[in-house]
Parts: C-alpha cells; sequence; structure tokens
C-alpha cells in the first residue's frame, strides 16, 4: 500500500535575474515518507525549503530532479489531488462571496458534487462555527474566522491527506485550540495530516513524526519521542534512596523534577550502557528503594529544535 | 468538468462584481432605452415619412446646404436603420472593448496573487483547464453584454421598422472576437508580469499602433529600405484592430466587404499569444 507522501532524491533550483543566470537550491536530495494516518509536521528555519517542499508536493512548483507522490500518483499530474485539502497560510477568498458561496465555489473546483455539496457545506459550517455567518461576505470576517474557513474549504472533498501551512499563525488562544481539536479529530477519522508551522508547542501536541529541514536537506526525521528523547538519561522516581547509594555522575537527585507525592523523590539517572542501568537499579532494590517510574528525559522540542538548525558552537582548542 | 465550469463561473462572477461591467450593462441599457423611446419612426406603408429624436423632429431637409434631394445621401428607411445600427456597432467595437479590457485586465493578474493561486492550483485541475475556464468566463460575459447591446438595438430596430437585416447580427462575433484577440494581449501580460497596469498598456499600446498600421499603405512608400519592411512586417504580425472597424461598420451598413485579411491575421495573433500564455502559465512556479 502506497505511502500518503512519498518523496525521493526531490531538488528544486530556481533561476533568478537576467536571462536565469543565478541559482538558488531551495532543496538539495530531499527524501521522505509519510505513512498513512499520522500528523506530521515540517519544520525549518526560514529559507530551509519548507514552502517550496509543500509547493512540489501540491502542484505548485515544478521539481528540477527526484520524484514527488501523493499516494503513489505523481505529483504533476492533477488526479494526485483529487483526495487531498490544502490550507495556505494566507489564503485570499474572493471578497464579493459570503461563506456558503465560497465554499460552493471551492468545493466545485475540487469536483464535489452538488447534492454531496450542499449536504457537506452545512455540516462543515457548523464544524468550524461559522453556520451563523455563513451568508456574510468573508471581506468581514476575522483573521481566525477566514482561517476556519479556509479549513472547511479544504475539508470539502473529503480528504485522505490534509496540507496546513501555518494553520494557527494569527489566530488566537481559543481558535488554536478549536484548530488543534480539528486536526486530531480527522487523524482519529483515517485522514493523514502534513503541517508545516513555526508554533513548535502546536507541532509537538499534535504531531508523532517530523521532519527537519535545513538549507534545503532533511537533516532530522523521525517520531518526536525518538528525537526528543535524551540519550542514555532517565527520570526516576521513587521512594528515597539512601545516600550511601547516591552517585553524583550516575544517579542524583533531579534538578527540575518534582516527585508526584510526599513519599516519594525524583532522581535523574545517567547510564552509559545497558549494564551500568541494570547495575544501578539492582542497586536500589537492594536497599529496599520501591521504584514508582523510570522514564527516558525528554527536551522540549524547541531544544531539539534549535540544537538541530543553530548547532552550539563546539570549541575544538581544547 | 466540473472544476473547469467551476472555474468559468467563478470568473464570470468576479467579472459581474466589477463596477466597470455594471456600468457597461447600465449604458447598454439606455442605448437600448433611447433606441426603443426617444426615437421615433414614422412608418407609412414601408416608408419612412418622419423620425423624431427625443420628441424633436429629425428629418433631414433635402433642400439645406443647397443639396438637392439628389446629390445627398438617401434618407430612406433601410438607410436609418443600418446608420442607427452602425452606430451603435462602432460605439460597441471601441467604447466598449476598451471598457471590457479596463474591467477585466485585473482578473487574471488576482487570480496569481499569493494565498489565491495556491487554493486554486492545488485542486483537481490541470493548468491548462484553469487558464481556459478564465478565459471562457470572460468571452462569455463580454459576449453576452455584446449580444444584449447590439442584439437588442438589432431587434428593437428590426420590430419598430420592420426592416429586418441579420448580417448585422454578424458584427457581433466580429466585436467579441476582436476583444477576444486584445484580451490575449491582457492574458500574456498578466501571466508574464502579474501587473494590470501593464497589461493595460500593452493592450491599448497594440490599438493605438493599430491606427498607425491602418495607414500603412500611405506610410511604406515614404519609408526607406529597412522602415518599410519592419512596418510591413508589424502589419502582419499585430492585430488589426483599427482596420476590422470598417468590417464591423460594414457588416452593420449590409455592405459589401472586400477583405477579410484584418480579422484573419488580427485571430491569428490572438491565438499565437494565447498558446504563448497557456504554455507559460503551465510552466510557472508559483
Amino acid at each position: 500500500m502506497p505511502a500518503a507522501i512519498s518523496v525521493s532524491d526531490l531538488s528544486k533550483t530556481y533561476r533568478t535575474g537576467l536571462l536565469s543566470r543565478s541559482t538558488v537550491k531551495a532543496l538539495r536530495g530531499v527524501s521522505l515518507e509519510v505513512p498513512k494516518g499520522e500528523i506530521f509536521g515540517l519544520l525549518g528555519p526560514n529559507g530551509a525549503g519548507k514552502t517550496t517542499l509543500v509547493k512540489i508536493l501540491l502542484g505548485l512548483v515544478h521539481r528540477s530532479g527526484g520524484t514527488a507522490r501523493l499516494f503513489g500518483t505523481p505529483v504533476q499530474t492533477p488526479a494526485a489531488r483529487q483526495r487531498i485539502g490544502f490550507l495556505p497560510e494566507n489564503h485570499q477568498f474572493p471578497g464579493f462571496l459570503t461563506a456558503r458561496q465560497t465554499l460552493h465555489v471551492y468545493g466545485r473546483l475540487a469536483d464535489v458534487p452538488q447534492i454531496r455539496r450542499e449536504e457537506k457545506i452545512d455540516e462543515l459550517l457548523r464544524r468550524v462555527e461559522l453556520y451563523e455567518r455563513r451568508d456574510t461576505k468573508v471581506n468581514t470576517f476575522s483573521k481566525g474566522m477566514l482561517q476556519r474557513l479556509g479549513l472547511a474549504q479544504a475539508l470539502l472533498n473529503d480528504p485522505d491527506l490534509l496540507f496546513l501551512d501555518e494553520p494557527t499563525s494569527g489566530v488566537d488562544p481559543v481558535g488554536r485550540r478549536t484548530l488543534r481539536d480539528l486536526v486530531l479529530e480527522l487523524r482519529d477519522e483515517g485522514a493523514t495530516i502534513f503541517l508545516n508551522s513555526h508554533l513548535l508547542s502546536e507541532v509537538e501536541k499534535v504531531c508523532s513524526g517530523i521532519a527537519i529541514l535545513r538549507d534545503g536537506e532533511v537533516v532530522r526525521k523521525g517520531t518526536i519521542k525518538e528525537l526528543t528523547a535524551v540519550e542514555r538519561v532517565y527520570d526516576l522516581v521513587s521512594t528515597p534512596v539512601p545516600d550511601d547509594v547516591l552517585d553524583d555522575t550516575v544517579l542524583r537527585s533531579s534538578p527540575d523534577g518534582t516527585a508526584p507525592a510526599p513519599d516519594l523523590r525524583a532522581y535523574r539517572l545517567q547510564a552509559d550502557d545497558r549494564a551500568t542501568l541494570n547495575g544501578v537499579l539492582d542497586r536500589l532494590r537492594a536497599a529496599d528503594v520501591q521504584i514508582e517510574s523510570i522514564t527516558p528525559l525528554r527536551r522540549s522540542l524547541e531544544d531539539y529544535f534549535i540544537d538541530v538548525v543553530d548547532p552550539p558552537d563546539v570549541d575544538t582548542t581544547g | 468538468m466540473r472544476p473547469l465550469y467551476g472555474l468559468f463561473l467563478l470568473t464570470f462572477r468576479e467579472l459581474w462584481a466589477k463596477k466597470v461591467v455594471l456600468g457597461l450593462f447600465v449604458i447598454s441599457s439606455l442605448v437600448l432605452l433611447v433606441v426603443t423611446f426617444a426615437l421615433n419612426l414614422n412608418v407609412v406603408e414601408g416608408s419612412l415619412q418622419g423620425l423624431r429624436l427625443f420628441g424633436q423632429e429629425a428629418t433631414p431637409d433635402p433642400s439645406a446646404n443647397g443639396q438637392g434631394a439628389s446629390e445627398g445621401p438617401q434618407f430612406t428607411l433601410t438607410n436609418v436603420v443600418v446608420t442607427v445600427e452602425a452606430i451603435v456597432a462602432g460605439m460597441a467595437y471601441w467604447i466598449g472593448i476598451l471598457l471590457a479590457l479596463f474591467a477585466s485586465a485585473s482578473l487574471f493578474p488576482e487570480l496569481q496573487a499569493p494565498g489565491r493561486v495556491e487554493l486554486l492550483l492545488s485542486k483537481p485541475i490541470s493548468r491548462m483547464q484553469a487558464l481556459l475556464g478564465h478565459v471562457l468566463g470572460v468571452w462569455v460575459l463580454v459576449g453576452i453584454l455584446t449580444v444584449y447591446l447590439m442584439g437588442g438595438t438589432w431587434l428593437i430596430m428590426s420590430i419598430k421598422s420592420g426592416v429586418w437585416h441579420p448580417r448585422f447580427l454578424l458584427s457581433i462575433l466580429l466585436v467579441v472576437g476582436m476583444f477576444a484577440v486584445m484580451y490575449a494581449a491582457v492574458l500574456l501580460m498578466g501571466v508574464w508580469t502579474e501587473s494590470t497596469a501593464l497589461a493595460l498598456i500593452v493592450s491599448y499600446g497594440l490599438i493605438f499602433v493599430s491606427l498607425v498600421l491602418a495607414g500603412a499603405e500611405s506610410i511604406g512608400p515614404l519609408l526607406g529600405s529597412v522602415g518599410r519592411p519592419v512596418l510591413w512586417g508589424l502589419y502582419h504580425a499585430l492585430p488589426n484592430f483599427s482596420e476590422v472597424t470598417e468590417l464591423v461598420v460594414r457588416l452593420a451598413r449590409d455592405d459589401p466587404i472586400s477583405s477579410w485579411y484584418p480579422l484573419w491575421s488580427s485571430l491569428a495573433f490572438g491565438g499565437v499569444v494565447y498558446g504563448v500564455s497557456g504554455y507559460w502559465f503551465v510552466r510557472r512556479d508559483f
């Protein structure tokens, strides 16, 4: 069964200037697969190539090399876009249309039959909480309302794959919550969601997999859990550990942990290998320490992202 | 077909939402009202006995300016009908096309604006279909307005006078056809530069140049060995907007047409420019 998105060795070079003699390499051999039913986040600093990648997938930009497929269909054919929905960041609807007319126009463009449109438009307007404003012209809508209407137009054809480009940009916290809940509902209904966002806290809340682009290349990809886990460092919650078992290099009191109960304490455990980890656990058991939980330490996605896209200078002078 | 029809309707509605198109509709309606109510033909047994415009007698005096009835134009019912129709056709051709170009020039650049083009091209529609839907929408609305004005005038004049000459209806095709030719230039500039102003400058510029090229036969001999082939090259390559005016008026007046060349060469220009616009639009990155 083909992946929702499959990209292999994708490259894009923009030609600019007089006689197209200047070139800018926006993508350099990007390879990526997004499985069905996942919320996938695409991250990267400005100019990393995120927008170019999304635009190639949507047929807005022509690739220079490599392949890109949506559900196994090459992106350059209109049929590839039959099962997708797209919410651009700063979309503009014709201002003279009402919310309902707008959805009819874009539904027709998305090849949705009239009978289906009639049912779907009312359902979606209710879902994005715009039903009461259905006959209001869209040029009177706030940014948040426009984003919700944009999401409704992206859902008209019951897409199996939804592209969201900065969906919460300029939206207030309540609107962000509404959009986030909708995205999670869609995921639960089986849709694949490709999210391009700078709001890492939002990405962390909803995405399972991510890819980080830098200078046109994928520098990291994987699940958020895998990527943000700090290697071989664990948070341990247990009954108090006797002082003679504590060892500053391996097991020490957690610098930021708070225990969930008065009789418990939080510790940080650094074990360079499995044997060390098991050795510490054996010593704890031998000292009658009751272990409540042991979990790999995670950084926030923001910390991880900054480490990847802007790594700290390494002092090589010794 | 549904996405193509959707874009056709969207273009149609966008154009209709423009005030200029509404203005054209109002002006056309006023012309039809004048032809209906302000122009009174006194027809007795198939011949014209008198003509009143806004209630004033407008029958020419054959003895005025020392002209005898036999020297001046024949004041017949048919002459009055074809003259009114030719005036309306000329007006539709020049004023109508210039205003229609003005009204429609911003449409394609707006369609390609960031935030709009993404919504359109992310739908399951090919770029050629998108272009075709847009162009058909513009053509059809201009066609409807032209049929409303010229067809309405023809119908009213024919009913009032009993003089029916269907050849006038061919001039409607010429007006719409030449609008389509000039819109090709607007479209090309829209695709290439996304500038409404430049699209208008180029299309109006071509109309101005056609006024000069219409005099190619008299200007040509005055030019040197380099200037002459350049002038004739331009004459054959660019739309002969000005010369087609004569074809429109001749059709309206039911006069014979000596050469259709200005129309064919203009249509060929339009065809090539639409082709280039399509090629460019398909290859562009957005």
